[in-house]
């Protein structure tokens, strides 16, 4: 990789200021994809935003739920953590207390645990794409 | 929704996220490669795990 960048076959990424490369990193956390767009990546932005946002939508469509930490259930903790990726917007469910409550009727779904597992993976796949907007601002990928 | 759907579902998603972060595929058609590879192995898997457990006595 390194020869084919001093050949000039693929561009050297170029560092953008600490400020903007911060600021693209948080905005991850306000509407995935939005960090890439701010650095220029909009194409890319808008791929892995719609797929982290597909996947939030379709957890609640199967009737999944969010966590809340738990001090008497430990494991509550690491899925919290996960659903807590998606930044803002699972803060804004907990706090308005969408789709954080379980009924018999909800839990009882074939689809309920599908739910919980897309809801988690959309949290970890934004945490992922906001180390990634990080990483495009140091210049350490393009 | 099946539990097939749902897999199918997931895998795809999945896939086209790691596919658009990969650091190691740098053209479109390197990321669209990897991202079927990573697809079948979600689907594949997923397979031989419903067959391990449609087996076991439980």
């Amino acid at each position: 990789m390194y020869s084919e960048e001093l050949s000039g076959d693929i561009a050297a990424p170029r560092p953008v200021p600490m400020a903007r490369t911060i600021t693209a990193t948080a905005a991850t956390f306000i509407v995935p994809g939005l960090g890439h767009a701010l650095l220029g990546k909009v194409a890319r932005g808008a791929i892995i935003g719609g797929v982290i946002i597909v996947m939030f939508a379709l957890g609640f469509a199967m009737e999944g739920h969010l966590y809340k930490p738990d001090p008497n259930e430990w494991l509550t903790w690491f899925f919290s953590f996960l659903n807590a990726g998606m930044g803002l917007p699972y803060l804004v469910c907990v706090l308005a207390d969408w789709g954080v409550q379980i009924t018999p009727g909800q839990a009882a779904k074939v689809t309920f645990e599908y739910g919980n597992t897309f809801l988690c993976v959309a949290g970890a796949l934004n945490m992922l794409a906001a180390m990634d907007a990080y990483d495009i601002g140091i210049g350490r990928k393009s | 929704m099946t539990h097939f759907t749902a897999l199918v579902l997931f895998s795809l998603l999945v896939s086209v996220a790691f596919a658009t972060l990969s650091s190691e595929h740098h053209t479109t058609q390197e990321k669209v490669k990897y991202g079927a590879k990573v697809f079948g192995y979600f689907v594949g898997v997923g397979f031989l795990i419903a067959w391990a457990l449609y087996r076991l006595p439980i």
